[in-house]
């Protein structure tokens, strides 16, 4: 499609708006948890006032809506020839309100989980789902512009930079031009065009954390090594808890598991999310653990992130949404992490 | 003729994690072992490669990743050789001729390199249970024997009784296919072959290394010793070869279980070539352990 001239829809003009998709399909969207007032987390919006525009960070990445943290594959008899039936939900939802650092995370996943064959579950939910992007302002753990994710768009249907009222509307495919019919909107003036470019300079300009070197960097001093120290103090400090796994917006490991009714008439398999940070990830039959000690489960995650996705889909598998280093029950944070790295390699040169 | 036409509708990447119905034909106790032969509903043969592996299903206790332990020249079944040791490879030992099992796969892009090792000699090296993959192996170029060169299998057990397939490898010492040499490390009053370590006949082989391809499976630290022996003997890296375990979930490079370094052992592998495992770091079972593990 050619790219379409960007619209603006004031406040009031939102709301009616998010009840036109509303009464066709379901949204999820931020919205404040209930039962943590200030905490914010991607759920079914019951109205359009649910909408929580002004969320910082979900602890949990919208990841959760195409890979569910516990998702039921299909589901068995254990009858002979036991009878197995599909799990699978087709009906079209929209996702609003995903910040370009989690766009970001939703295409590292596209990439990982398309390559032949497909991880199926992924690819067809996300067939679902059309996407409206949203922009934020950072908090001190974000650090988009390092790994430059900042201004991504990729991959939305319709993206909404905040204004005094209501949005700048950045129309991204026909399907977001489809959705945005529903809307009445006004063509987009320069003011409003430099309304949304102050936003973005203020949005940069807000960005704490900084990497000592350029990211791509990182991939080379991974692959070059003799970083034993860095690895053996950060796992002096980890738990292997695995929050950093859990909250991450580009992890995808999973497991899968059985569980079978109380009446023992059938049962279910399940994919669950997995974290390389627990101790039995890498543990086989034989009783053999290949990554026992703690400091190689902290240096995988690492390269895994910053140099063997990096170099298999030229991007770093890190989004700078901050989330791990919120999430870490021991305070680790990763920018500092990769700034020891750039330090230790450094001294080594 | 309904019946195929509507197995053929269904779309089969849809369902990727949904496993096909086999069922257990036959089963027979090794005294440290079980081995099982699967059948499909419809006849239809597994077409898998030697080293290629299968994710097994025993619904309600979960699925498995098994080796095929039979050859595809035997198209009739096919057959694994299943140690107990964890939930599910318990209840694959416990099944019984008529038990429903669930199939996924063949999985495996890396495999025993069959066409690379037409026209040449060929030597395989099994410790243990590391014996089930290579046994299908054997079977192909026993079936294909005159598109290979000299034959010779080596394959240690820890104790007589825990020697797998004990009539079909008995047979193996008679057949004049094969230099067949079979060694165990704890022998008991009754045992008249040969003592030792699996790299003991190993040593004794006198191989043409410009004519030959090895390929091992067995224990990790089984791995290292072998490779210095074929090393020793001129082989180059690149036509060792080596079938690795790991934890292997989806099958398909997805899951994360299996990696190492940059690699899906389920995908890239199970087999490898070593001269690519030594390229990895965390191919921790042909590294020596004083070998600094902090490179990628």
């Amino acid at each position: 499609m050619t790219a379409p001239e960007n619209r603006v829809i004031p406040a009031s003009n939102f709301t009616r708006f998010l009840e036109a998709i509303m009464a066709e399909q379901p949204v999820i969207g931020p919205r404040e948890r209930p039962d943590q007032p200030g905490f914010y987390r991607f759920g079914r919006l019951a109205r359009a006032e649910d909408f929580a525009p002004d969320y910082g960070t979900t602890t949990v990445p919208p990841k959760k809506t195409f890979a569910a943290l516990r998702e039921k594959l299909f589901s068995f008899t254990l009858d002979s020839p036991p009878e197995l039936d599909l799990h699978f939900d087709s009906s079209p939802f929209v996702l609003l309100g995903i910040h370009p650092c989690d766009l970001s995370g939703i295409d590292a996943l596209d990439h990982a989980y398309s390559q032949p064959p497909a991880e199926v579950r992924w690819t067809a939910n996300r067939r679902r789902a059309s996407l409206i992007g949203l922009d934020c302002r950072p908090d001190s753990y974000c650090f988009c512009t390092q790994v430059g994710t900042e201004s991504n768009r990729n991959p939305c249907d319709l993206f909404l930079t905040p204004m005094e009222d209501g949005y700048l509307v950045e129309v991204h495919s026909d399907a977001g031009a489809a959705l945005l019919e529903k809307a009445d909107t006004r063509k987009a003036g320069e003011e409003d065009e430099a309304a949304a470019e102050q936003w973005r300079r203020e949005k940069a300009a807000g960005i704490v954390p900084e990497f000592d070197a350029p990211v791509e960097k990182i991939a080379d001093i991974l692959e070059v090594g003799g970083l034993t120290p860095v690895w053996k103090e950060t796992a002096d400090r980890c738990y292997s808890c695995g929050s950093c796994n859990t909250t991450c917006p580009t992890c995808f490991c999973f497991d899968m598991v059985d569980d079978i009714e109380p009446d023992l008439s059938g049962g279910a398999r399940y994919r669950t999310w997995d974290s390389c940070q627990l101790l039995d990830f890498a543990l086989v039959a034989s009783g053999h653990n290949f990554r026992g000690e703690r400091w190689q489960r902290v240096r995988h995650r690492w390269q895994r992130k910053f140099l063997y996705l990096y170099r298999q889909f030229d991007r770093p598998y890190c989004t700078g949404c901050g989330r791990c280093s919120r999430a870490c029950t021991a305070d680790i944070n990763l920018v500092d992490v990769a700034n020891r790295l750039i330090a230790a390699a450094q001294k080594e040169a | 003729m309904a019946e195929p036409a509507k197995n053929q509708a269904v779309d089969r990447t849809r369902i990727f994690y949904v496993p096909e119905r086999a069922r257990v034909m036959t089963t027979r106790q090794e005294p440290s072992a079980t081995f099982v032969e699967l059948g499909f509903e419809d006849g239809r043969p597994l077409n898998h490669h030697p080293g290629q592996f299968v994710q097994v299903s025993v619904f309600g206790y979960g699925e498995a990743p098994i080796s095929v332990c039979s050859s595809p020249t035997r198209p009739e079944s096919f057959a694994l050789c299943v140690q107990s040791m964890g939930n599910v490879s318990r209840a694959i030992a416990d099944l019984t001729p008529g038990d429903w099992v669930g199939i996924r796969g063949p999985y495996g892009r890396g495999c025993f390199p069959i066409d690379r090792m037409k026209n040449k000699d060929v030597l395989l090296i099994a410790g243990g249970i590391g014996m089930a993959p290579l046994r299908g192996l054997i079977q192909f170029i026993c079936d294909n024997r005159d598109d290979y060169g000299r034959f010779m299998v080596v394959y240690g057990a820890k104790t007589p009784s825990d020697i797998l397939f004990r009539e079909e490898t008995e047979q193996w010492t008679e057949n004049p296919d094969l230099d067949f040499y079979r060694t165990v490390d704890e022998p008991d009053d009754e045992w008249e072959g040969r003592t030792g370590v699996v790299t003991e006949p190993l040593k004794e082989i006198d191989i043409d290394p410009e004519n030959t391809i090895a390929a091992a499976c067995g224990p990790p630290v089984m791995f290292r010793f072998i490779a210095m022996d074929l090393l020793k003997k001129k082989l180059p890296e690149e036509r060792i070869y080596f079938s690795l375990e790991r934890r292997f979930k989806c099958g398909i490079g997805k899951c994360g279980h299996c990696q190492l370094n940059d690699l899906y052992v389920c995908q890239d592998g199970p087999v490898f070539r070593y001269a690519d495992l030594l390229k990895r770091t965390e191919a921790g079972e042909v590294w020596a352990p004083e070998k600094d593990q902090d490179t990628a």
